[in-house]
């Protein structure tokens, strides 16, 4: 989606091949990096505005009970990733819909998996949270942790936890199990 | 191509490989993940979801699922397929008795559309108790050799004592890298 990726305009230049190749190479991935600048401007704008973040904050305060702090992930983990990418992602690829024509999430998640290493930074954390699934458990631990006050004990494993009973709704989302 | 071109590229590509652990209960497979990632093997209990991990070998990342085996767990396994590079089917060779259930397990997964492509490779485990069947056996018994959807290897090991796991390992990644890195 972000680029048409013919080197034919540059032929006509006739450089050795060599330089011909860098050349493109080159002017290919500063289209490329552009573009993905201008996307992750927009992210930024997005996530940060309150339709986002009520969403985000309704969607962990409704599920952060679920989760636990054991090695072994639940099942029910799963589904609430995918729940979560429903609700969430969309909201993000409809609001960038929106802002960039033929914008596809696809394509923008594929990029950001592939620049992982080379980012950090609240916005890819939460982009992360998307495609990847530690990163999504490691949101909703994080966010319990917080909740709960907890102060973790790294020596003993142990936690000492005051907590808030809140009745945790999940009438809304069917998890009907295959 | 310019040496910073190379270089950006190098540093963008992280080779990463998905790998789903699958098999009856009691076959192995948590302890097979354990035992790579270097943990204590002695107090493992039965999954009753998923575990994954991450583990660097050789250049790639490779991310590990291990799903719970039990009977009434099975169903929950399709949800782990999507972008699945490479599947161990984790056997327990001393299990003679369920034999026929891995071998239908196994087929079953085998017609799952989401994992065709995929790398398989079949562990006869638990090598080191005596009277456990060989690979040989068990590639008769499971009829491997009927299997023309997959690329597919069985090697016999043991999570205990490590056996052939790393040779397992190294062939599943050849043989992804083979389809899907081969382009720089
Ligand atoms: N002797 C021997 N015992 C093994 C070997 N691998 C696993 N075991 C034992 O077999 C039992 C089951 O191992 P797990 O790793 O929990 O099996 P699993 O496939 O993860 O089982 P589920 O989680 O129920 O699907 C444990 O008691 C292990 O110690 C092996 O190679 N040799
Ligand atoms: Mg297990």
């Amino acid at each position: 989606m972000m680029m048409s990726n013919s080197p034919g305009d540059f032929h006509c230049l006739s450089l050795g091949e060599d330089q011909e190749e860098l050349f493109t190479e080159n002017s290919n991935s500063n289209v490329v990096d552009t573009q993905f600048d201008i996307i992750i401007g927009y992210i930024e704008d997005i996530i940060m505005e309150e339709k986002f973040q009520t969403l985000q904050n309704s969607f962990l305060e409704r599920f952060y009970k679920e989760f636990e702090e054991t090695e072994e992930n639940k099942f029910i983990y799963t589904d609430i990733h995918k729940e979560y990418v429903n609700v969430l992602e969309k909201c993000l690829e409809d609001e960038l819909s929106m802002r960039v024509p033929d914008f596809s999430m696809i394509e923008f998640t594929k990029q950001i998996i592939e620049r992982k290493s080379e980012l950090d930074g609240e916005i890819f954390e939460i982009l992360l949270t998307f495609s990847d699934f530690v990163a999504f458990k490691d949101m909703f631990l994080d966010y319990r942790a917080a909740k709960e006050g907890k102060t973790v004990d790294l020596s003993t494993g142990l936690t000492i936890t005051s907590y808030s009973e809140m009745p945790c709704d999940r009438g809304e989302i069917n998890f009907g199990q295959n | 191509m310019g040496l910073l071109t190379i270089l950006k590229k190098m540093k963008q590509k992280e080779k990463e490989v998905r790998l789903l652990m699958l098999g009856l209960d009691n076959a192995g497979k948590t302890t097979i993940l354990k035992k790579f990632n270097g943990e204590d093997i002695d107090t493992i209990s039965p999954t009753l979801g998923f575990n994954i991990k991450t583990l660097e070998h050789r250049g790639f990342k490779l991310n590990v699922w291990d799903v719970g085996g039990q009977r009434s767990l099975r169903s929950y396994w399709r949800n782990y397929f999507e972008s699945t590079d490479g599947l161990i089917w984790v056997v327990d060779s001393a299990d003679r008795m369920r034999i026929q259930d891995c071998k239908q397990e196994l087929h079953s997964l085998l017609l799952e559309e989401r994992l065709a492509g995929s790398t398989l490779l079949v562990f006869a485990n638990k090598q080191d108790l005596p009277g456990s069947l060989s690979s040989e056996d068990i590639k008769k018994m499971l009829d491997l050799d009927n299997i023309k959807s997959h690329h597919w290897r069985i090697l016999p090991c043991s999570a205990v004592t490590g056996e052939h796991l790393l040779e397992g390992i190294d062939w599943t990644i050849d043989d992804i890298a083979s389809r899907i890195f081969t382009m720089d």
